[in-house]
Formats: structure tokens, sequence, C-alpha cells
């Protein structure tokens, strides 16, 4: 029997926007969702369908129009504004650009629910402040203005506020958006890191779907019509994420991990060879809109190996046979070819 | 994980504004004391000093200048930075705009149109000027109400619109309307009414009685303690009230604190000496240059005393030596604000969230 320590229940939840005049305006409704503790969630869906709303409403700062909001079996309402404060805390897409602010003085804001009606930090706070800066890696940074430094830098002392802020739940709405992308993939282990060091439930909504199925321990689909939740891994398996793109020309390729355009293959070639040059061969001829039949002898075909320490790719057709050093050189001669 | 955490940093960082605080506390107390020193009747240095030591003097006609008139108008001008700056700083923070200010918004604006109409519309039965202490309340009250009226447009204005130029000009839209107003005011009022309205448009920091004083001061004190109480709130808010309210802070009570007090500040200093401008942008960014700092527990004692101080200097070099006639303070404020505003579009070609 797995033990549950599930810490946020989502039950029979709708969300959008109250409006006065023509009464509500559902963007998702019928969501059940849950996290545990300690669990890193991944939010997944197409733009526009409602992450950010759901996020909001889970971060306190909306009312969900319909259903319940749990966190350890107690209503969303029923808590006091600081005390969900200590709970659950917020990074949001908005970047915090204020000059003259210190990183220092940005994380400790993070003591907010913490200290009294006046702010004045206590040892307590300055020590939690600076560990939270020391856990993202930034704590040579607490001089610097928040302004003058990078973007990636920025989000780690956004994180740094939410560590200081000390809560069980941290939301946080598209964190990589902005970065580039060793940054994105540092980021998002840094949220893995976190939630199994600290113990932290951290849901964040993201587009990077690859980063995602590496790092997060569940996955939250919104799809058009419902939202599934699961590991990465059995969302692969039973096929739920290829319905993501379902009307576009992406498809999710199951071994690799990651989604690839849907080709028109017109044309048939076959290919011998094996392991990385084999792929990448591969990749290239599919590029070139090619149907890739290995080991297919009788159509027109491609022999990669390696002679003498250096790859050789031998075209092979009824004209003859022709050696190329480079896959860009074949490439230039079947595009010519094809003309 | 325990942290030994670094005192030394930490000391270094505060020993410096200490350093500051003396130098700064220093140099108002001193302006304070050559504002008195400085009219337009020559009074000798040495009988100044004795009448400001407690003294007896041969002249009883300086004593008279110095308490009805020049200490007035130096506790004016000390009272009128600290409010004026403070309401720039509050506002700079809440819309999260660098030009943000009490005249730039439209909120001195405001105040003069609840003073116009008090004065043209309660003239109809009495002179303001004939109530005494009762009038001085009735127009500052009007003020608060003016410039409160503005500010809570301009809110419901900034809950739609985000872009900080469009919120500066719909302030400034505002401004024109209530002049407008006021000139279609001046229009229909009689000229008892009309006489008393301009005498009021052309009060200066000399034209502050120790009545109006009485009022000035605790309307002023009230707004300041108000605004020292919201220190959290205003860090809170330099943020984003999206993260503000992550964090646990009430928003709406928090912005009706931070009006308040604002209204009380830019309102109180409308309603007696005209509006002034420029005073409300500029001193908030010379504090965050001199303090580094945009933690308001710094900045707004910083913002607080750098007013009093630009203020006192303003009214100093006001007073031509020799010459009987002031120059207008507007006029000073404004050739002191107006290079470090464009300074501050200058040095941020982005305007956004610079706070």
């Amino acid at each position: 029997m797995v033990k549950d320590d599930s810490i946020l229940t989502l039950h029979q939840v709708a969300i959008g926007y109250s409006k006065t005049k023509k009464g509500n305006h559902i963007l998702f409704d019928n969501i059940n969702l849950s996290g545990r503790k300690g669990e890193l969630i991944a939010l997944i869906g197409k733009n526009g369908i409602g992450k950010s709303t759901l996020l909001r409403n889970i971060a306190g700062l909306q009312n969900v129009l319909e259903g319940e909001v749990l966190f350890l079996d107690k209503k969303i309402q029923s808590f006091k504004r600081n005390e969900f404060a200590r709970l659950v805390s917020f990074v949001s897409t908005e970047i915090v650009n204020v000059s003259n602010l210190k990183v220092f003085d940005l994380v400790s804001l993070g003591r907010f629910p913490h200290t009294s009606w006046f702010g004045k930090l206590k040892e307590k706070d300055i020590r939690q402040s600076l560990n939270a800066l020391e856990m993202v890696g930034m704590k040579s940074f607490i001089h610097k203005n928040v302004n003058e430094i990078s973007d990636g830098e920025r989000q780690r002392v956004m994180i740094a506020r939410t560590l200081a802020q000390d809560t069980k739940i941290i939301v946080l709405d598209e964190p990589t958006a902005f970065l580039d992308l060793p940054n994105k993939y540092e980021i998002v282990h840094l949220l893995n890191h976190l939630s199994k060091s600290e113990n932290k439930t951290i849901l964040f909504s993201t587009h990077d779907l690859n980063i995602a199925i590496q790092e997060a321990d569940k996955i939250w689909l919104m799809l058009d019509d419902e939202i599934i939740q699961g590991a990465p891994e059995d969302l692969i398996l039973s096929e739920t994420l290829n319905r993501i793109f379902k009307a576009s020309n992406l498809s999710f390729d199951k071994l690799k991990g990651d989604f690839r355009i849907k080709r028109k293959h017109s044309k048939k070639i076959g290919l011998i060879g094996d392991g990385l040059p084999y792929n990448w061969t591969r990749k290239a001829l599919e590029r070139l809109n090619y149907a890739v039949d290995k080991g297919n002898t009788a159509i027109d075909y491609i022999v990669v190996k390696p002679v003498k320490n250096e790859l050789n790719w031998n075209f092979k057709s009824e004209n003859g046979t022709f050696v190329f050093k480079s896959i860009d050189e074949l490439s230039l001669y079947l595009k010519t070819q094809t003309k | 994980m325990i942290f030994k955490f670094n005192h030394q940093e930490r000391l270094d960082y505060t020993s410096r504004n200490i350093i500051l605080w003396i130098i700064l506390s220093l140099l108002l107390v001193l302006l304070f004391i050559a504002d008195i020193f400085t009219g337009s009747v020559n009074i000798p240095v040495d009988e100044v000093w004795r009448i400001i030591t407690g003294q007896s003097t041969d002249h009883p006609e300086y004593l008279t200048i110095i308490y009805r008139f020049r200490l007035p108008k130096a506790l004016t001008a000390v009272f009128a930075g600290f409010a004026l700056s403070v309401s720039g700083l509050q506002m700079q923070t809440v819309f999260k705009n660098p030009l943000a200010g009490p005249y730039v918004l439209g909120i001195s604006a405001g105040a003069s149109l609840g003073v116009a109409v008090v004065i043209m519309g309660i003239s109809s039965f009495a002179l303001v000027s004939q109530l005494g202490v009762i009038g001085n309340w009735i127009i500052v009250i009007a003020a608060w109400i003016g410039s409160g009226l503005i500010l809570f447009l301009i809110l419901m204005v900034s809950v739609r619109v985000k872009d900080i130029m469009t919120i500066l000009i719909l302030g400034i839209m505002f401004g024109s309307a209530t002049t407008a107003i006021v000139n279609i005011l001046q229009y229909f009022s009689n000229e008892s009414m009309l006489k008393a309205f301009v005498v009021w448009t052309m009060g200066s920091l000399g034209g502050v009685s120790i009545s109006q004083l009485k009022v000035l001061i605790p309307g002023i004190f009230l707004g300041l303690v108000i605004s020292f109480l919201s220190v959290k709130i205003l860090n809170a808010m330099l943020v984003g009230e999206n993260y503000a309210k992550s964090m646990g802070l009430n928003v709406g009570l928090s912005r009706f604190l931070i009006f308040f007090s604002t209204s009380l500040l830019a309102g109180s200093i409308t309603a007696f000496c005209g509006p002034i401008g420029f005073i409300g942008i500029a001193v908030p960014h010379i504090a965050r240059m001199i303090f580094k700092t945009a933690n308001h527990q710094i900045l707004l004692p910083g913002t607080l005393i750098l007013g009093g101080i630009i203020l006192l200097f303003s009214d100093i070099i006001s007073q031509i030596p020799g010459k009987e006639n002031t120059v207008p303070i507007n006029s000073i404020t404004a050739l002191v604000g107006i290079p470090i505003v464009i300074w501050i579009i200058i040095r941020n070609k982005k305007l956004s969230n610079l706070g």
C-alpha cells in the first residue's frame, strides 16, 4: 500500500473569469488533480488553454468558479492571508526589474508573512534569506542590484525568495520562459533538487516538454477537453502525450522522448550502417523528405561506414556508386538529383 | 545548514548610512537656520542670532518679523519638502512608475479644485478668510477630498491600463480637466469670491500664517505617521501587487492606507502653498542615488530629509539678496527638478518597472 502524503487536491474545479453581465466565463472545468509532498509537478498545455489561470487559482490570487481547492484537506478559503502565505509561495511571469533593489532585499521580502508590522528582519530572517540564496547558488550576489543580473540569475533569486518565504508548496508560472537552453535545464533541475532535498511540492508550468519529461515526477497535462495527471513515463507509454498537439503536424517519438514534425515522404531510399552514423544519416535523409527503408538494396541506397577512421557515405543507384566525405556533400548531391 | 552570518558586511552597509544621516541632519538644521537669516528685510546676523537664542533685542520689529514671518515660512518649507517628496515616493512605488508624483499625476490639481469649490462656493455666504481656524480646516479638508478623488480615478484607470506613459498622460488630462473646471468656476463667481481665490492661488511658502500652520503641520504629521507605518507594505508593493498578495499582503487595505496618506500630504501643502511642482518626482530619485537602495526602511526617511533640505535650499535662493520681492518658489523647484526628470528619462530608455 502506498503511503498517502497528499498535500494538494483539486476537486471538480472550474476556472475562468467571473463576469457580472453574462455570468461566468469558464476556461476549463471538471479539474481533478492532486500533488504529494516532495513532488515536482510540470503543468503542460497549449497557449491560452488556462495554465496561468489554474496556477493563479492554486496560488490564491484568484478564486475558483466551482469546486474546491484543498491544502492538507483544508479548504483554500478557510486559510487566513498570512497563514496561506506561509503555505504557498508564487513566482509569476512578471519580471521584477526595480532599480537599486538589492538581491538580498528582494529575497528577504520573502520573510514578509513571518515578520512584524514594520518588517524588521531578525537574526533568524536574515539567516533564512542567506540560506535560501545559498541553496540556489546565488549567495555571492547579495549586494548586487536585481536589474543588473542576467535572466537566469534573476530567476534563481526569485526562487530563493520563495525558499525564504519557507512554504511547503511553491508555484511557478513558466519559470523557463525567458531563459536560454542551458539555463532552462539548470532551473528545472534546481527545482527537482529542491523538491527532494527540502521535501517541497513544486508546481510549474512550461512549454519545454522534453525537460519536463526528464525532471518532473508528475505531469499535469491540459488537453482540449480534459486534464490528465501521471508520471511522464506513464503518459508516454499510454500514448497520452501524443494527444497534446493532435491537430498539428507534430508527433511524439516514444523512443527518443521528444516531438518531431510529421513529414510527407515522397521518395524511398535504402540505408545500411549502424550506430550513431546510421541514426544521424537517417535524420538527415528524413529532413530531405526521404522515407528511409533500413537495409533495402532493391532501390537506390546509401551505405555509411568508417574507412580508416573516417566516415564514408556510398550512394548506389543505377548510375553507379558515388562516395561522399560528409552528410553535407551527400545531401547536396541528392538535392541536385531530385531536380 | 547554519551559516556564520557576516556581521562585518552588514555593519559596513549601515555605518555608511549612519554617516549619511548625520551629514543630512546637520545640513537640514543649518539650512533651516540659514532660511531664518535670509529675507527681504535686512536684519543683521547678530540680531537674528540673539533672537533665536532667546536673548533680548533692542529692535522689537525684528522679533515680529522673525516669529511671525520667517519662522513660519521656514517651518512651511521643511514640512512642504517632507510632504511632497514622501507623497512622490509613495506614488512611484504604488504605480511602479519612476515619473509619478503629486504634481504630474494631477493630485495637486485635484486639491486646487477642492479649494476652488470651497472658496467660491462658500464665499456666497461668508468669506473663508473671515472664518479663521475653521475656514482653514474647511480649505484643507476640501483639498484632501479633491486630491483623494483624483488618486481614486487614477487607480481605477491603472487597474485596466498598465502602460506607464498612458497613466502619466491621463494624469495630465485629469490635471487639465480640473484646471478647466476651476476656470469655469472663476467665470461664474463674483468679485469678492474671485479675489479670495486669486489671493489663495498666489499662496507661497511665505503666505502661510501661524493659524494655518496649526492645521498644516498636524495634517502632514498624520500623513507621515501613516507613511512610516506602511514601510513594509511599500517594500512589498515594489515587486508588484501579484507578488505582494502572494506574500500575504492585504492589497485593498494597503492601497487605502497609502492613498490616504498621500492625500493628506499632497492635499495639505497644496491647500496653503498652491501647487509646487517637481519636488515629488525628483527627491525620491536623489535619495535612491545617495542611499543606493530601494528598501523603504532607508529610502523613506532618506527621501523625507532630502525633501526638507531641497525645499529649504530652494526657498533660500528664491530670496534675492537686496531685493524686496522673492522669486516664486514654483519656478525654483521646477529648475531644480526638471533636469533630474530629464536625466531619469534619458538614463532609462525603457521606462518600465523602475519604481
